[in-house]
């Protein structure tokens, strides 16, 4: 089994998934405000509400055990461990740079509710970054519970401030601007981006608006003038009047959420894909007979959790939710994953929306590549089911995958069902993606997709949509599950 | 309380920004004379408040009044 690969910013502790669980090893010095903060009325109330991960101590007889593991021989070593916890685990857990924008603006809500809420009972954060968080379908979680401090009543500052202008305010600021998505900044920048490097982007207008004057220009200007070396900018000033650095801080809290607010991402913006529900090539009777073959498919392998592979608008994604199942939606246009995020926030489904191009699927990420596991490793035999409607001229025509290779990567995937539409390139919308490169794909037929799909899957039905060009075919996994 | 701040040193690992930290700084000030200005204006408007009731009070007002006690029998008969 591969070593697991623990947390390290933290002086505090570090968490690391192991065997299935998620374990967090406390420092010694920090396991008594760790406890008292988990007693407080916010943390109660926050686990009960599941925006906090439940959390619970493990026996001594259950750390003795652990103590053993040879995996877990670096993590006891590194420091004194105190304690260790267990929470409980967010299912398929996702990265800033796969949200949607508006995914990140609910986390950067979240984060501000909870540095607002602690302060009642003496504690803050002491660090404000999406990677806090994971959401479980659209709702966002807060999964580093070691985050909160306790405060000093004194201190009128917060000091992740910066740190979270740096990753949720600017990063929504550069969407609003210059339509940027989370994964341009958080694929090559973990700690978002640098008011300084805003600045050189905005032209002389953009500067002196209120909103960048406030997040970017001023700061940018203070950090010229100011002394880099000049280490008593950052020793706390405590104020002997408690009642007033609270008042200022709370004052902070509205500012930021002020702010957050009018950076909230807009719903009517539209793509390339948006719009695809409204335009697609189907008539009605087509659109029922396909919408009918999915349904029956999920009713018959009640999958309990779903990869929508080109989820669009997440129509599909929703049938799959209101089945019961939890739903992973992916698309690479972010305006889709958007729009899935509202719907699924209005109409109450378990759907987690993901911007992710499947020809290009997230690489791992971080230090040695440990931080963030790629998305594939996620995924694989994550789902008892996938959909891959409308999707397999995309990954034929334009990014040139194998037709053999596509069965393969559902097969990697599921450990059970596959819902696939085949395209024939005749269909309009090969047609329009081929651009004069017909020939390419002269010989694709029903019976070389059936072909293709041998090796991994048997077909249970397949269905010929009325008045179209196009095959519906649910397949069960060869093999059995993972 | 030195003790406490000094952990919480040591545990404070993030990077605080250098013109964002200063421009918070600044603004905590600004707003640290605006919790001066609404004490005092709560402060005057307590006074006013205590000055009106205190004047627009009808005589008597203050003094409690005791229904007196009334036994009440009730005859079975």
């Amino acid at each position: 089994m591969p070593a697991p690969a623990p947390s390290f910013r933290d002086p505090a502790g570090c968490c690391c998934s192991f065997n299935g669980r998620v374990l967090r090893f406390v420092a010694a010095e920090a396991v008594s405000e760790f406890e008292k903060f988990l007693q407080t009325n916010c943390a109660r109330q926050f686990i009960a509400e599941k925006k906090i991960v439940s959390t619970r101590r493990l026996s001594e007889g259950e750390t003795a055990t652990l103590r053993e593991s040879p995996e877990l021989q670096p993590v006891f070593n590194a420091r004194p461990i105190g304690a260790v916890f267990e929470h409980e685990r967010i299912p398929f857990p996702s990265y800033p740079h796969e949200w949607p924008a508006e995914m990140l603006w609910d986390a950067g809500r979240l984060t501000l509710e909870f540095a607002q809420s602690a302060l009642a009972d003496g504690f803050g954060l002491k660090d404000a970054t999406p990677h806090n968080i994971l959401f479980r379908g659209s709702e966002p979680v807060f999964i580093d519970v070691l985050s909160f401090e306790r405060r000093i009543s004194g201190d009128p500052i917060w000091k992740p401030e910066a740190q979270f202008i740096r990753t949720f305010l600017l990063p929504l600021m550069s969407h609003r601007l210059w339509n940027m998505q989370p994964a341009d900044v958080f694929f090559t920048h973990r700690d978002g981006l640098e008011p300084e490097e805003i600045y050189r982007w905005c032209g002389p207008l953009e500067r002196f608006k209120p909103r960048t004057l406030s997040l970017v220009s001023i700061p940018t200007w203070l950090s010229r003038k100011a002394s880099p070396d000049d280490q008593k900018i950052y020793q706390p000033h405590l104020l002997a009047n408690t009642e007033k650095a609270r008042f200022i801080l709370e004052s902070l809290f509205k500012r930021l959420e002020r702010t957050l607010d009018s950076l909230k991402p807009v719903a009517q913006k539209n793509s390339v894909w948006s719009d695809y529900m409204a335009t697609h090539s189907y008539d009605d009777p087509a659109f029922a007979a396909k919408e009918k073959f999915v349904n029956e498919a999920l009713r018959e392998f009640k999958p309990a959790r779903v990869l929508d592979a080109g989820a669009n608008t997440g129509h599909f994604s929703a049938l799959a939710a209101q089945a019961g199942a939890e739903v992973v939606a992916v698309d690479l246009d972010a305006v889709c994953a958007g729009a899935i995020w509202r719907r699924a926030r209005e109409q109450k489904l378990n759907i987690l929306p993901l911007v992710l191009n499947l020809a290009r699927p997230s690489p791992a990420l971080g230090w040695r590549n440990g931080e963030c596991p790629s998305f594939l490793d996620r995924a694989a035999g994550a789902f008892d089911g996938v959909l891959m409607l409308a999707l397999i001229h995309h990954l034929l025509v334009t990014e040139r995958i194998p037709l053999e290779e596509i069965p393969r990567l559902a097969h990697d995937v599921t450990n059970s069902l596959l819902v696939i539409e085949f395209v024939e390139p005749k269909d309009d919308m090969f047609r329009r993606l081929t651009r004069g490169r017909e020939h390419l794909h002269a010989a694709l037929d029903v019976k070389m997709f059936e072909q293709a799909c041998a090796p991994y899957f048997e077909i249970v039905r397949s269905l010929a949509l009325p008045g179209t060009q196009r095959r519906m075919y649910c397949l069960k996994r060869k093999g059995g599950a993972h | 309380m030195v003790g406490l701040l000094f952990n919480l040193m040591i545990i404070a690992y993030i990077d605080p920004g250098l013109g964002a930290l200063l421009w918070q700084t600044i603004i905590a000030a600004f707003v640290g004379f605006v919790f001066y200005l609404k004490k005092t204006r709560r402060w005057i408007v307590d006074v006013f408040r205590k000055m009106f009731e205190r004047g627009q009070k009808p005589p008597g007002v203050g003094i409690e009044i005791h229904p007196p006690e009334v036994e009440v029998k009730i005859d079975a008969r």
